[in-house]
């Protein structure tokens, strides 16, 4: 090769590797250097093909450099990892770009939320998206940002709905095509739920799914009277897509007020479900609802995984989820069809789900005035920490808080962008919940193994073809347990309590493996 | 939860915990009551509204009538934190630094806060009557025959094992502290729950202090403490049961308890003095 050819094959090579190309996500499982969407790929597996990290070298494993962001409040986020750089999102509208092999800083985002946010869960944000040399986010105040990569210049923002009326944004968004799919949050404050697609160049809405049914259209029938109208069901979780099927699948939350079900009789559609979306229209492929007329605030924004497997002799293209309702369960992906259902965790409100995928409740375990004990509490179950399924054991891993909670209710009228749950929860001393790591056989919903933690963990998961799968809990430990038994092989006390999942990459052909804990982010290889 | 009057006093955000205990941590500045007196005191539909908020974030320590528990008993209509409307409205805001008391200040709004405040009014029955205890015969008790200075602190004197008592008549309802007494594993706190573990030699440790995944931190009844990774031990537990022996009720005459209590409640530290 000539000199000059070969200098621009280099410059191509480089500049290749500094952008993500649609080709590039729909591939992504295969190149295990990058991190490029939020679940690793789009079926939102978190597998890593690679194992030079495995059950025999994990003693080795020791920190590489550690970031200190300085930012205060949890950090949620799964990093994307390209072009020899590190993208991640902080709390409080905060974002960096950092070199892959020192950690240093190459840039640094920041936009001061708006004074006197209404929200319920913290600024917390869950990560990029990225496509070509474009970086996207959501900030606080539920708009969408666009980002040069290389420089964290702000391309564009969007406002996806208005924060003073309660509506405000967490999530990671998804690059669909040329189109950045993405979540709002705020279902506490009576807001009408959607999931919008914006032109990923110049930042137009493309499409909006109203996850609120309102009066007069397909399922507004299951909402008494106008309620409806603050009937909650926010999306603030990413979802999966399937490029076959060209179907988005997205989970809802909770349905408003949380826990006074009298004033929204009905089952409160598309709250606590599962929608599929064309993904170029945004239209209702089909949707399933896990907890109709829900009223302790199980919402159903758990990672929809999507698997091809065989249950019950027959080969299907399913999506399963570990609900926060205390059931996992499997969903035929191309129509919904309930496959099967079975509870986790200790469950009170319940008594199974039936042959069509709707539960069957125990009467009298709404919230009360004086407090109603039900299992699980509020928080579930598995919660939305990110899950993981390895083809290579073909577990799906999760966690769960094992207990039960006293839930409250009372009469309270909507204002538009004020807390509007009607009550809340309160824990039970004398029963301090316990925590669980679940390997889960997602064919029969049946748990391969757990691993019992002292108190819940809200760590996110990975697995990896090393035959491990990482996780960190609340007491900052990062572990890596054998993905085939459970069994604890390595962990590191971090100084930071863990709310986020890992990501695996590789560095100048060495594996690494990178984790926010408390307000730091640290990676980890191989010691010699 | 917010009952959509006003804004919230100065706070701006609050981060409910929603797995787990009912923690609330703010990352708002203090808020303070404008006026001594509550502009909704005696106002029914207050009262009501302020039961309503306190029900899901009071009781679990106030009881659910107001009778105390791990928080005080608020049904005597003496307040540690002070006699005025503000000084309610400033602790329910901003909570008592050094105790379970969390502020609200980021849930409730200023409104809220002064319906909670009429609420907490409305159950004072002004139950004044004298403990029927001997305060001074109670105190003998306590660094005596009762050997429970041996892991109790009082006013830096005592032993590290137990909950400091300081300040605990302040803290704690006497009913509460009567079945700390007599039937001390009825609500233990995590951090006093039993630790135990067992080393491969055999050789058991109990005491209070830490267990994670991964280790476990223990300071035993004689003050060693101890640190070991889990892994390298042949068990390691926690109980919620507290070490406190169980057997006061027979252990002392029931004019004892009384005494005992007597002095316990009038432990109310420094502020005590104000």
């Amino acid at each position: 090769m000539k000199p000059v050819a070969a200098g621009l094959a280099l410059i191509l090579a480089a500049f290749a590797a500094s952008t993500v190309t649609e080709q590039q996500l729909r591939e992504a499982q295969s190149d295990s250097a990058t991190w490029l969407t939020y679940g690793k790929n789009y079926l939102g597996w978190r597998y890593s093909e690679l194992s030079e990290i495995n059950t025999q070298t994990v003693s080795r494993l020791a920190p590489r450099w550690i970031h200190q962001t300085s930012v205060s409040g949890a950090h949620e986020t799964t990093p994307l990892i390209f072009g020899g750089r590190m993208f991640l999102t902080g709390p409080s509208n905060n974002a960096y770009a950092l070199d892959l092999l020192t950690g240093k800083e190459i840039w640094y985002y920041h936009k001061a939320p708006p004074a006197g946010l209404n929200l319920c869960c913290g600024e917390v944000n869950r990560g990029f998206a990225a496509l070509g040399d474009k970086l996207f986010k959501v900030n606080i105040e539920a708009t969408l940002v666009a980002l040069d990569a290389r420089s964290g210049t702000v391309l564009w923002e969007r406002q996806m709905a208005d924060h003073k009326k309660g509506y405000t944004a967490t999530g990671a968004p998804l690059v669909v095509k040329n189109k950045i799919i993405a979540g709002m949050a705020g279902a506490e404050f009576g807001t009408r739920g959607f999931i919008d697609a914006y032109d990923a160049s110049t930042g137009a809405r493309v499409w909006r799914f109203n996850t609120i049914a309102a009066k007069g259209e397909p399922g507004g029938e299951t909402w008494a009277g106008d309620s409806w109208q603050h009937g909650g069901g926010s999306t603030w979780v990413t979802g999966t897509y399937d490029p076959e099927l060209n179907l988005i699948y997205w989970g809802t939350a909770n349905p408003g007020p949380g826990m006074d079900g009298d004033v929204r009789a009905g089952d409160n559609l598309y709250t606590n479900s599962l929608v599929a979306l064309d993904a170029d229209t945004g239209k209702l492929k089909w949707y399933f609802q896990f907890t109709p007329h829900d009223t302790h605030d199980w919402d159903a924004v758990e990672d929809p995984v999507l698997i091809d497997m065989v249950v019950q002799g027959r080969k299907i293209k399913a999506v399963v989820q570990a609900n926060r309702n205390g059931f996992f369960y499997a969903l035929d992906r191309t129509n919904g069809q309930f496959l099967h259902a079975s509870p986790y965790t200790k469950i009170t409100w319940a008594t199974g789900i039936d042959a069509k995928g709707r539960p069957i409740v125990v009467p009298g375990l709404d919230p009360s005035e004086n407090g109603t004990k039900v299992c699980p509490g509020l928080g579930g179950g598995h919660h939305w920490y990110p899950t993981s399924y390895s083809p290579q054991t073909q577990l799906l891993y999760f966690n769960s808080t094992d207990g039960c909670q006293l839930f409250y209710r009372n009469k309270q009228d909507f204002h538009e962008g004020q807390w509007y749950q009607a009550s809340t929860e309160a824990a039970i001393p004398s029963e301090p919940p316990t925590g669980t790591v679940l390997a889960m056989d997602p064919t029969n919903g049946r748990p391969r193994w757990h691993f019992e933690m002292v108190s819940p963990s809200d760590g996110g998961m990975l697995s990896t073809a090393g035959g491990l799968l990482f996780t960190g809990d609340g007491q900052g430990y990062f572990m890596a347990l054998d993905a085939k038994t459970g069994k604890p092989l390595w962990h590191f006390q971090t100084g930071g309590e863990i709310r986020a999942p890992p990501v695996t990459y590789l560095l100048n052909g060495k594996q690494q493996i990178a984790i926010a804990a408390g307000t730091s982010i640290m990676t980890f290889a191989l010691m010699p | 939860m917010r009952l959509g009057l006003t804004a919230a006093c100065t706070g701006r955000y609050s981060l409910r915990l929603l797995l787990r205990y009912l923690v609330l941590i703010f990352a708002s500045a203090a808020c303070f009551a404008q006026t001594s007196q509550n502009p909704l005191a005696g106002d029914p539909g207050a009262i009501a509204g302020g039961g309503a908020a306190f029900r899901p974030y009071c009781t679990p320590c106030h009881g659910i009538r107001g009778e105390g528990g791990r928080g005080p008993d608020l049904t005597r209509g003496v307040y540690s934190a002070g006699e005025k409307d503000s000084d309610l409205f400033n602790v329910i805001a901003n909570g008592v630094p050094g105790t379970d008391m969390a502020g609200f200040a980021g849930d409730f709004s200023e409104q809220d806060m002064w319906r909670v405040v009429a609420f907490v009014r409305s159950l004072a029955r002004r139950d004044m009557s004298p403990l029927s205890g001997d305060r001074a015969a109670g105190e003998k008790l306590f660094w005596g025959k009762g050997g429970c200075s041996a892991c109790h602190v009082v006013n830096g004197e005592g032993g590290a094992l137990g909950p400091k008592l300081s300040r605990i008549g302040r803290e704690r309802s006497l009913a509460f502290l009567r079945e700390s007494v007599l039937t001390p594993n009825a609500d233990v706190k995590p951090e006093y729950a039993t630790i135990t573990a067992v080393r491969r030699d055999g050789v058991k440790i109990v005491g209070i202090g830490s267990l994670d995944n991964f280790t476990v931190q223990i300071t035993d009844a004689a003050g060693n403490y101890y640190s070991f990774e889990r892994s390298d031990l042949a068990s390691s537990t926690r109980e919620l049961k507290s070490l406190m022996p169980d057997n006061y009720g027979r252990m002392l005459a029931a004019a004892e308890i009384d005494d005992l209590l007597a002095y316990l409640v009038s432990l109310r530290g420094a502020e005590a003095t104000q």
